[in-house]
């Protein structure tokens, strides 16, 4: 009992402590400190700094896959298809020369590739279609081993048992001109897909030799199709020029780009990361400096720190990702869902949301998919769909007795004799958000016991491995690949993507009927009809309790004075830089 | 007292108290002697006596915030006692040198002793490190060191206790000094080394006609060399006589107790060693009356109360005791003890009724 | 003297191969994560981690993965490739061992220049109001966490966010061949930053020892020599008590070479102590692997020399 006296004396303190300073935010309503800028216009000239903390996963576009690498790549290469800095959610042609061509069957897709865009040197010469196919093809070798390739790409004529060789189902009738043919009828996803890095042009002459590396080395060499290149030596290499490791990253502009063919202004002659430092310093150098931007989320201390004394350098943007708590289906007690509805009926995620912050890091979450996410508004937008036990964001404790009672507790309380193993993060404010989950299941009587770990552990040896049996994970969160709802609740909530490893479907939900809906919807073509489908989806996860959305992150950003951060909101905010300028 | 106007040495009424947390030790609580040129003075007494702070005194090395000094202490009529530490160090080294108890300790174990020689010389002469070591050379030749040549290059631990011994005592000679002072020099060595380094301070003595003051605590090693002997108790002198006088008539309790625990070749077979009782006393809250009557076999009642001044034996000015007991029965108790009598007997026999000693 | 160094070598390269089953064998029982993991991020299917697992060399035998590691090491002076970054360790290594080394030399001057005087005088004057003071003060230093001292230093000295602007920020470093002033000037925090502990304690220590051997007999033979007293405490007092000194400033010196991850963390320096800490995080094994066996080589070697270096200072030790 002391220790839930404790736990409730420090979310007071800090609930105290978040309401003081962020009192001025008010309830709700329009919560961004600056306005959002989308440089149409920008002043031509200057190098833009960003502090990050850490190296960069990789440099190569068929390996790379967290948001700082695609924030250097988007300025780097070009992708078949990109999404603009302001609209999240629509696709608009970078590489492609027009809108992508489904067929009516939704089995074939064909692509245009736009003429005169070269690569960057030493290799100089212009991009062909064979260069996107070999680039696909590249990422099934298992010296590059892309993660998402075979989910995207799977089904691909071929693509099942590639290694790296030529895929069949991948065609250049000529030059300029890709076509894919698929073994079902998922081309609307292939289309969206191709936003991601893997559609990025690799010249095979060039590349081969390093694929042939064992991992393959292609990062330290690899040639640009954007506006900006890694900067490299004579040879290409850019590996202690570009980036030294633990040092910099350093982008520089592309003498072989053609702006006639892109639609990017490109107003920076220069931008170089600082790679290490901590964040509080960072964070400083950040809002007393020139010229720079804070490429990490910043901590707690800086935001209240940037909001206070430098409003208009704070930029909370929408669409971070959406947070929730997985409660395993598959083992007692939320294996019943009675009792799934209770906790989250009684949870209260607004005091979740104000230990991170309060209203300004995001709305308060009723359903899986986000703003900026295709079918957020079918699927009820901001309101949701209306179940009862998620309609109070302060939790409601009526509806959770309701659910006790139904469950066969009367009492309103747990009396079974499970002892619920809560894993959370270790570190603020994770953890004060884990220990908010903590306190509101001993309120219903559950016994919990409750570890606080680091990230890798929590996934590693917890949440993502299904004989673990751990009941509630707490710090859980998804962040799509792209616009398309499928990329949000397919991985995360199918029966059949549950894996004895690295499992995405934390909280192990196999209901038929949600499986069977999910593959029609994976095969529905035209972008309405899948946002439809996937926000019915999103519904019926939603009743089922299985995960408790509560947050639907707004990332802050930092940037100084000068600068003129035009925020991708379809990547986490950081500012895109081709269209990012200095005042 | 030898009354010289000429005494190179002269220590009138020196106190020396050392401030502790447990009060103030007084380790020499009025101490006077005079020593003239080419003369050599023993100092005897247990450890605690004050003869070796009576000899660092004399130096100017017992200095400090602690350390409260009264007294004179005249070095060829010239007080050192309020000397400016600059003074105190030209001295030191020059005028005045001592050889230390332990040479191993007491020499620099990081340098060579030809080194530490040098040094010595070139603190208060202005010479190149040539010629200093040509001098260093010298003076191992002086103390007859063997192969001084080589060994002038050794460390101290290279060394024996005899040639270390030798050594420290050239480093003493370096320039020439007009009084030596040996702190226990022999304590350290074996019995026949002793021997050795105890003769060549007498030889060096006579060749370069130095004062000498030779502290020990055996009796045995300053009869040798000394010409006259100071027996030091509880920071006193208790009694003072010409070397032969003090072997052949002792006047003071603590000598006729030094005299007899000490074996002897001429003393009847089987006569017990007979060790003085007790423990030296505090030199913090040391005890009323006479110093020793605590452990004196022949205390009475008066000796508790009346402390006696150091004063001449009548008949013999050169010699001079603090004991408050008569001349004739103080000679009737040695006569006993020499002949080998317990202090029982002796007392029985000087017709002293025994009374019950503090 | 020969023979002995060569006895010693040939022990560290034992210790050192020890060192390296043991990083080895504690990685594979307690990992800090699953390096394939890390790199297929949340969406890797099976197959995949499969294919990083075989890219990384992760699925052969244990004792099969650890001979190629020495034979690689033996033959070839190789360290294997990093997990995360795609670059040798052994060039990772090398461009990262420049900025400790710089930090790590420069702190030791440092704590020695300030340690040594304030040790001495606070021991020629025991229980002064100036002893009192700066035993007190290193008390203090010594007492505060290097992290704190160090994010103290930047908000009220860096020349970016501090309250007086005195001295470059984090992350200012630069290389010495790039710009000497440059690199001397970044540098100046972080070694006072880091050297204020180590000063704190070598100047107490320093103090302790020369009390110690100022009361020893050979000071008074020297004083009673009639030798200045500046002599008698620099040339007779300070050697002994300064010996210790040096033996704890070459481990010390061996430990700062394998990197002060704090201070390097904290000023942005790009050196091995931060390697290390990212290739724990990433489960980055062979980079692991290569900072462990440099820092406990520096320690190694530290030690040969401090015990050849005190042989130098005491001819005692010599005979032994």
């Amino acid at each position: 009992m002391a220790r839930a006296l404790a736990r409730a004396l420090v979310a007071a303190a800090l609930t105290l402590v978040a309401a003081l300073t962020l009192a001025a935010c008010g309830s709700g309503g329009d919560t961004t400190a600056a306005q959002i800028d989308n440089g149409s216009t920008g002043k031509h000239g200057g190098t833009l700094r960003i502090l990050t903390g850490e190296d960069p996963s990789s440099l190569d576009p068929g390996v790379t896959y967290s948001s700082l690498d695609l924030n250097v790549l988007a300025g780097t290469e070009r992708t078949l298809y990109a999404y603009k800095p302001d609209d999240p959610a629509k696709i608009v042609p970078d590489l492609a020369a027009g809108p992508p061509q489904v067929s009516a069957d939704g089995k074939t897709l064909t692509v245009k590739i736009r003429s005169g865009v070269h690569y960057s040197p030493p290799v100089n010469r212009e991009v062909k279609a064979q260069d996107v196919k070999y680039a696909i093809e590249r990422g099934f070798n298992p010296h590059v081993a892309n993660p998402y390739a075979s989910t995207y790409y799977g089904d691909v004529v071929g693509a099942a048992n590639a290694t790296g060789g030529p895929i069949a189902g991948i065609q250049t009738p000529d030059d300029h001109t890709l076509v894919f043919k698929l073994s079902r009828p998922t081309a609307s996803l292939l289309a969206q897909a191709t936003i991601l890095p893997l559609s990025v042009p690799v010249p095979p002459e060039y590349a081969k030799p390093f694929d042939a590396h064992a991992p393959s080395d292609y990062a330290n060499h690899v040639v640009a199709t954007g506006p900006y290149m890694l900067a490299a030596d004579k040879s290409g290499k850019v590996l202690g020029t570009g980036y030294k490791p633990g040092r910099l990253i350093r982008v520089v502009r592309n003498p072989s780009w053609n702006a006639s063919t892109d639609d990017r202004p490109a107003y920076l002659d220069a931008i170089q990361w600082t790679i290490g430092g901590t964040p509080t310093v960072s964070g400083r150098q950040v809002l007393n400096g020139k010229g720079m931007v804070l490429g990490d989320p910043p901590t707690a201390a800086i935001v209240k720190l940037a909001y206070q004394h430098h409003r208009d350098q704070i930029l909370f943007v929408e669409g971070g990702g959406s947070r929730y708590i997985a409660l395993n289906t598959q083992v007692p007690p939320f294996d019943d869902a009675n009792l799934r509805k209770a906790m989250a009926a009684s949870l209260d995620r607004e005091r979740m949301r104000i230990v991170r912050g309060g209203a300004v890091v995001g709305d308060i979450a009723t359903h899986f998919l986000y703003p900026g996410v295709l079918g957020f508004d079918e699927a009820g937008g901001l309101a949701g769909p209306g179940e009862d036990f998620l309609a109070a964001p302060a939790g409601d404790k009526a509806v959770a007795a309701k659910y006790m009672k139904a469950a066969g507790y009367p009492s309103g309380r747990y009396t079974g004799t499970e002892t619920v193993q809560v894993i959370g993060l270790a570190g603020e404010p994770d953890d004060n958000d884990a220990q908010i989950v903590d306190q509101a299941l001993q309120d219903l009587g559950f016994k919990t016991s409750l570890k606080l770990v680091d990230a890798s552990v929590m996934y590693g040896r917890f949440c993502a491995l299904p004989k673990s049996k751990v009941q509630v994970c707490p710090n859980l969160g998804w962040v799509r690949d792209f616009a398309d709802p499928q990329t949000v609740l397919d991985a995360a909530f199918n029966g059949a993507a549950i894996s004895p490893e690295n499992n995405p479907n934390w909280p192990q939900l196999d209901d038929p009927k949600i499986n069977a809906a999910m593959s029609k919807a994976e095969v529905a073509v035209g972008t309405e009809k899948r946002a439809q489908a996937w926000a019915d989806i999103d519904r019926m996860i939603t009743a089922t309790a299985a995960a408790i959305p509560w947050l639907w992150d707004k990332q802050p950003n930092l940037f100084s004075a000068d600068v003129r951060c035009v925020p991708e909101l379809w990547n986490q905010g950081h500012c895109d830089l081709a269209y990012s300028s200095l005042k | 007292m030898s009354a010289g106007a000429e005494a190179l040495l002269r220590v009138e009424e020196l106190r020396v108290g050392f401030a502790t947390g447990d009060g103030v030790v007084q380790a020499l609580d009025g101490v006077s002697f005079a020593l003239e040129r080419g003369r050599t003075l023993g100092i005897v007494g247990e450890s605690g006596s004050g003869k070796s702070v009576a000899a660092l005194t004399v130096m100017g090395l017992t200095r400090g915030r602690r350390t409260h000094v009264e007294g004179q202490v005249l070095l060829d009529g010239e007080e050192l006692l309020g000397a400016t530490a600059e003074r105190l160090r030209a001295l030191r080294g020059e005028a005045v040198a001592m050889v230390f108890q332990d040479p191993l300790s007491a020499l620099h174990p990081f340098y060579r002793i030809g080194a530490q020689l040098s040094e010595a010389v070139r603190a208060h002469r202005d010479v190149d490190r040539a010629a200093a070591r040509r001098r260093a050379l010298e003076l191992l030749e002086l103390v007859r060191l063997p192969e001084a040549s080589q060994r002038i290059d050794a460390y101290p631990h290279e060394l024996s206790g005899g040639m270390r011994q030798r050594a420290m005592i050239a480093m003493a000679l370096a320039n020439e000094p007009r009084l030596l002072i040996a702190d226990e020099p022999t304590t350290a060595l074996d019995v026949t080394v002793q021997a050795q380094i105890l003769a060549l301070l007498r030889t060096l003595r006579d060749e370069l006609g130095m004062a000498m003051i030779l502290i020990s605590h055996d009796l045995g090693v300053v009869a040798e060399a000394a010409d006259e002997i100071a027996v030091m108790y509880a920071g006193r002198i208790v009694e003072q006589a010409p070397t032969q006088r003090l072997f052949a008539a002792p006047q003071h309790p603590y000598t006729w107790g030094l005299l007899t625990s000490t074996p002897r070749l001429d003393a009847p077979r089987g006569a017990a060693l007979v060790p003085i009782p007790g423990r030296p006393p505090s030199l913090i809250h040391p005890p009323s009356g006479c110093r020793f009557h605590p452990r004196c076999p022949y205390a009475r009642e008066e000796h508790r109360r009346v402390d006696p001044p150091l004063a001449p034996v009548p008949g013999t000015p050169a010699q001079q005791v603090a004991c408050l007991l008569p001349a004739d029965v103080r000679g009737a108790l040695w006569r006993r003890l020499a002949a080998g009598a317990t202090p029982d007997e002796a007392r029985s026999a000087a017709g002293l009724a025994p009374e019950p000693a503090a | 003297m020969l023979g002995y160094v060569v006895r010693r070598l040939l022990w560290g390269l034992l210790l050192l191969l020890l060192v390296s089953a043991l990083t080895f064998v504690i990685f594979y029982v307690l990992p800090s994560a699953d390096p394939a993991q890390l790199r297929a991020g949340r969406s890797g299917s099976l197959a995949t981690l499969a294919a990083i697992r075989h890219n990384l060399g992760l699925d052969r035998p244990l004792t099969v993965q650890y001979w190629t590691f020495l034979k690689r090491l033996v033959l070839h002076g190789d360290l294997g490739y990093s997990y995360y970054s795609d670059a040798s360790v052994r060039s990772l290594l090398f461009d990262r061992i420049g900025p400790t080394v710089s930090l790590a030399l420069g702190a030791v001057v440092v704590w020695l220049l300030v340690s040594i005087p304030i040790g001495m005088i606070s021991a020629v004057r025991p229980r002064s109001w100036l002893d009192r003071l700066t035993m007190g003060g290193a008390l203090l230093a010594l007492s505060l966490p290097v992290y704190w001292v160090g994010l103290v230093a930047l908000y009220l000295f860096s020349d970016d966010i501090g309250k007086w602007p005195l001295l470059p920020g984090a992350g200012s470093y630069v290389p010495l061949a790039q710009s000497p002033w440059e690199w001397f000037t970044s540098l100046i925090m972080p070694w006072l930053v880091l050297a204020s502990t180590y000063a704190a304690i070598y100047a107490r220590l320093l103090r302790g020892n020369l009390i110690e051997t100022l009361s020893e007999d050979y000071v008074r033979t020297a004083r009673a020599k009639g030798l200045s007293e500046r002599r008698v405490i620099l040339r007779h007092g300070l050697p002994p008590a300064a010996g210790p000194l040096m033996t704890l400033a070459g481990l010390d010196l061996g430990l700062l070479l394998g990197g002060a991850v704090l201070t390097e963390t904290i000023f942005g320096i790009p050196g091995i102590g931060r390697l290390n800490y990212e290739a724990i995080v990433h489960a980055d094994y062979p980079v692991i692997q290569g900072t462990v066996l440099l820092a406990a080589m520096f320690v190694i070697v530290a030690n040969i020399a401090v015990d050849i270096g005190y042989a130098y200072l005491d001819p005692r030790v010599r005979t032994a």
